[in-house]
């Protein structure tokens, strides 16, 4: 067994999960109090324990605006929670804590005596990534001079903090706004931090301090599965908060905002009851109590906490300076969220979603900053679970037909495949691969369950030529499929408008399928389909039948050469064709593939029918190698085409559709 | 002096054991029915008046006490909202007394119980049901330093978060008036667990419109049921009163009439 030499600080190491005790025991032989979280009257909170079975195993909690419950969980762990009502706060600068001590000593005479409390000799424990930055906030508050708040100060140095990584998340969680978490940096002020694994922990020193105590656990060095485990949990943790809060910009926003109707529309649900502000864990103003003997000879001034949110807090013998609720609240988001960076070089929310859970009446700041002072329009960032199956491996499909579409194109009929390739929706793409040629990204033109697929590609290059040659027979590699595809369900009980041209039927056609499917469920459904000539139209016989059978209500289609003559770009027409329609879209979804510019092109055009932006699909293209959103080829902005798209609703794009260059 | 009251406040001053000397010190106790047997009509330089107006000869008393007393100072809940006995003011006055009196012409009692504020000026006031004996200490010491008394303007939230309680409204469901109610008691009735009523009475500018909303639509409770939880011991005081009118809560007009035959004309409803 490789052991860590005492005071290095580097690596990590694997506690077996029966050995916590023995963590707990060296802190206690310290000379600690060991405060870590335990459930106390239906919530877990942060006070003293002994022993490991006093951690939550096995609990973890569900939170959301004004409401925070226990829930039981299907593992052993003890730290698969989140924050509770319990902040450190109440340990590094206490509730009520004795400052000095006045007296009448004689007469009029008057002696002040400063109080020096004892303080504790402390280990936190479970201390998550927010709470250390809510620490560091803290530490600028209080030591970052001119003044020095000498007790906190102490407590602080008494303070050993051992550090848990999150690999959960509550609603109310946004410290990935904030930049706070959910990862524990190094550095960021904790002696040793640990990742909870089902069989143990793994654990990295982040002090010398933290690594002597390291050096006395009986850790091995962790192995590969171990730290990838750790790290991915955290990871995964990350997605799953994704990103609530726009924070670019957010202080110059805020402070522009200072007469927005919304303060005095939040000040009439808040209770001005303090909750928010003495739940947070960086929120420190207090007020000087005295407590005199009756004689009124001798007084202990006592520092405790209060609250900007309490009437009288701004109060002066000439009046209250934030005489109303209204006040207060402004009072309070501003000063967490913009002047704070002012005066302390950060913003004073760490995002541990405190104030939204523990506010009796479930006001969120999240929603109130959106409605104060709004980001650029930007959509959320996509949230999805983590897929444990990551489609990495290629499955093999055999060809059992193919069918000439147009000289260049050509649909595959693939069989052989499992269920799990063939469950996928209109607009999801798969990777096909042949042994010599890079992979490409093909969209499914058709699912056959139970284990076929339709492939309609185009040979544009030499392995999308090398693929379409297949004879019936050969076999081609098959991941996915992946991505985002058309939505349907936004257009029940709406109209439907499907625009494209050329090739771009192709991936269209799975959704086509489900209209059919599910004809009752949309009204008038409007397809637009152009190309540059006849022979370049796709599923001619369909196209055909459906026009015969009136499956839809329009069947469009478009030649380009025979209407201008002299060729112009697939889609000119089907454009123009919108464009001199007369009927009305303003109850309609609209799914739109073709190139970019034609793409631009027809959202203008549905604009004038009144189709909005928020209810137009686009799909993308971009160069793919993985479509899983690892190899960074196919980014546009923010985005990861191959994961986050294709497809996408207009109005999530914002600015980057149609911008050169991205 | 007392009112319409129970004396439990009388007797928080009793239960001051540690500071009852001290206290015997620094004030010179001329009246003190729960304590002794000598009486005295003032003048008094400070006076503590429990209980609220409730029956006729009430009203010439206290304003007869005001002339007596240099500092006039209300305490509990009875004094300075009305008490649970102000739970009439929503009721029918004459059904109940024909309800629960064999002669009630024999009985005085006004139709409202109101605070002693509502009839004449007051220097100060301890809340609650009883009142807190710290605070009592805290306003004695006042009284003898000079000083204004500490009496914190805040909710019981406060005292409630200070001292590490679990909120039992986020936590456990349970309705509690803690945010809409002057603190002073130390968070009592969530330190164990249960939810605030509302003892201590309303707080500075007390958002009770919000927090009944929130009841109503978050916590899915009933229009009654939240009038009910604000139809206690300080139902009487602004804004919880026009609540309880608002939302109902307050017990029947009268009495039921199963309950008792000799229910005159006005109770048979």
């Amino acid at each position: 067994m490789l052991t860590p030499p005492a005071g290095a600080m580097g690596g990590a190491w694997f506690l077996p999960r029966a050995e916590l005790q023995t963590l707990l025991d060296l802190l206690q032989a310290d000379g600690r109090k060991v405060i870590g979280p335990t459930v106390v009257d239906g919530a877990i909170v942060c006070e003293e324990i002994r022993r490991v079975d006093e951690l939550p195993r096995g609990i973890g909690d569900e939170q959301a605006p004004g409401k925070y419950r226990l829930t039981r969980r299907q593992d052993e762990r003890v730290f698969s929670h989140v924050v509770g009502p319990t902040s450190w706060k109440r340990y590094t600068y206490p509730p009520r804590v004795p400052t000095s001590t006045a007296r009448h000593a004689d007469g009029a005479v008057v002696s002040f005596r400063p109080v020096t409390p004892e303080i504790p000799k402390l280990a936190f424990v479970g201390v998550r990534a927010c709470e250390l930055a809510a620490l560091a906030i803290q530490d600028r508050v209080f030591l970052g001079g001119p003044y020095i708040e000498t007790d906190f100060q102490q407590r602080r140095r008494a303070a050993l903090v051992i550090a848990v990584q999150c690999t959960t998340s509550a609603s109310t969680c946004f410290c990935t706004s904030m930049g706070t978490g959910p990862e524990i940096k190094a550095g960021a002020g904790h002696d040793l931090a640990l990742t909870e694994l089902d069989d143990g922990f793994v654990l990295e020193a982040g002090t010398p301090a933290g690594a002597e105590l390291l050096a006395k656990l009986p850790v091995s060095a962790a192995n590969l599965d171990h730290s990838v485990a750790a790290v991915q949990a955290v990871a995964a943790n990350r997605t799953r908060i994704g990103q609530p809060l726009q924070t670019a910009g957010l202080r110059d926003r805020l402070l522009a905002q200072l007469e927005h109707p919304r303060w005095a529309e939040v000040a009439n649900r808040c209770l001005s009851c303090g909750n928010c502000t003495l739940a947070c864990p960086t929120c420190f103003c207090t007020s000087v109590e005295r407590v005199t003997d009756l004689a009124g000879s001798e007084a202990v001034n006592e520092r405790v906490w209060d609250s900007c949110f309490s009437p009288g807090f701004a109060k002066v013998a000439g009046g209250d300076f934030r005489s109303q609720p209204k006040h207060r609240y402004r009072q309070w988001l501003t000063h967490k969220f913009a002047s704070w960076w002012d005066q302390f070089g950060s913003s004073g929310c760490t995002g541990c979603g405190r104030c939204i859970t523990f506010c009796p009446v479930g006001i969120d700041v999240r929603e109130e900053l959106k409605a104060i002072a709004p980001a650029q329009p930007r959509p959320d960032v996509p949230k999805f679970e983590p897929i444990a199956d990551d489609r990495q491996a290629y499955a093999t499909a055999r060809i059992v037909a193919r069918h000439a579409e147009t000289h260049d194109t050509t649909t595959l009929q693939l069989a052989g495949l499992d269920a799990a390739h063939t469950d996928g929706g209109p607009g999801q793409f798969v990777m096909v691969a042949l042994p010599n040629h890079p992979a490409a990204a093909i969209s499914v033109s058709r699912y056959l369950k139970p284990d076929g697929l339709l492939l309609t590609i185009r040979a544009a290059g030499p392995a999308t030529k090398a693929i379409v040659e297949l004879p019936v027979g050969a076999t081609v590699g098959i991941r996915g499929p992946v991505g985002i595809g058309w939505p349907h369900e936004p257009a029940y009980g709406k109209d439907v408008v499907v625009v494209t041209g050329g090739t771009g039927l192709a991936p269209l056609r799975p959704l086509l399928d489900r209209f059919i499917a599910e004809r009752a469920k949309f009204g008038a459904i409007r397809l637009f389909y152009g190309a540059r000539t006849a022979a370049d139209m796709l599923f001619t016989e369909e196209l055909e039948r459906w026009d015969r059978d009136g499956v839809f209500d329009i069947t469009c289609r478009w030649l380009a050469r025979h209407q201008a003559g002299t060729g112009g770009g697939a889609g000119r027409s089907t454009v123009s064709a919108i464009h001199h329609a007369s009927w009305d879209g303003a109850n309609a979804v609209a799914y739109v593939c073709g190139p970019e510019r034609m793409m631009e092109a027809t959202t203008i055009a549905l604009a004038g029918r009144g189709v909005t932006r928020d209810r137009v699909y686009v799909t993308l293209e971009r160069h793919m190698e993985c479509g899983l959103g690892f190899c960074g080829h196919c980014q546009m902005g923010r985005f990861f085409i191959c994961r986050d798209g294709p497809v996408f609703r207009l109005s999530d794009l914002g600015d980057v559709f149609g911008r050169e260059g991205v | 002096m007392k009112f319409a009251s129970c004396d439990g406040c009388q007797l928080q001053l009793l239960d001051l054991e540690d500071e009852l000397l001290a206290v015997c010190q620094q004030f010179e106790i001329i009246e003190f029915a729960e304590a002794q047997s000598s009486r005295s009509e003032g003048p008094f330089d400070v006076l503590f008046v429990e209980g609220s107006v409730s029956a006729p000869e009430h009203l010439p008393r206290i304003v007869e006490l005001r002339q007596q007393a240099k500092f006039l100072v209300t305490i509990g809940a009875c004094a300075t909202s009305g008490g649970i006995q102000a739970l009439r003011n929503w009721g029918d006055h004459e059904a109940f007394r024909a309800a629960v009196y064999a002669q009630p012409e024999f009985v005085a009692s006004l139709a409202t119980s109101t605070p002693i504020a509502d009839h004449v000026a007051v220097d100060a006031e301890l809340r609650g049901c009883p009142i807190d004996p710290r605070q009592l200490v805290e306003l004695l010491t006042a009284l003898t330093t000079g000083r204004r008394p500490q009496l914190r303007d805040e909710a019981v939230c406060m005292e409630c978060k200070r001292g590490g309680n679990t909120c039992v409204m986020v936590t456990r469901h349970t309705p509690c008036l803690g945010q809409v109610t002057q603190a002073g008691c130390g968070a009592i009735c969530p330190r164990f667990g249960r939810g605030c009523y509302g003892c201590f009475g309303p707080r500075e500018q007390a958002n009770v419109k919000s927090l009944a909303e929130f009841l109503q639509t978050r916590a899915r409770m009933s229009t009654a049921d939240i009038g009910r939880l604000f139809a206690g011991f300080s139902a009487n005081a602004e804004p919880f009163r026009g609540l309880v009118s608002q939302y109902g809560g307050a017990p029947p007009k009268a009495p039921a009439p199963a309950a008792e035959a000799a229910v005159g004309a006005g109770g048979g409803r």
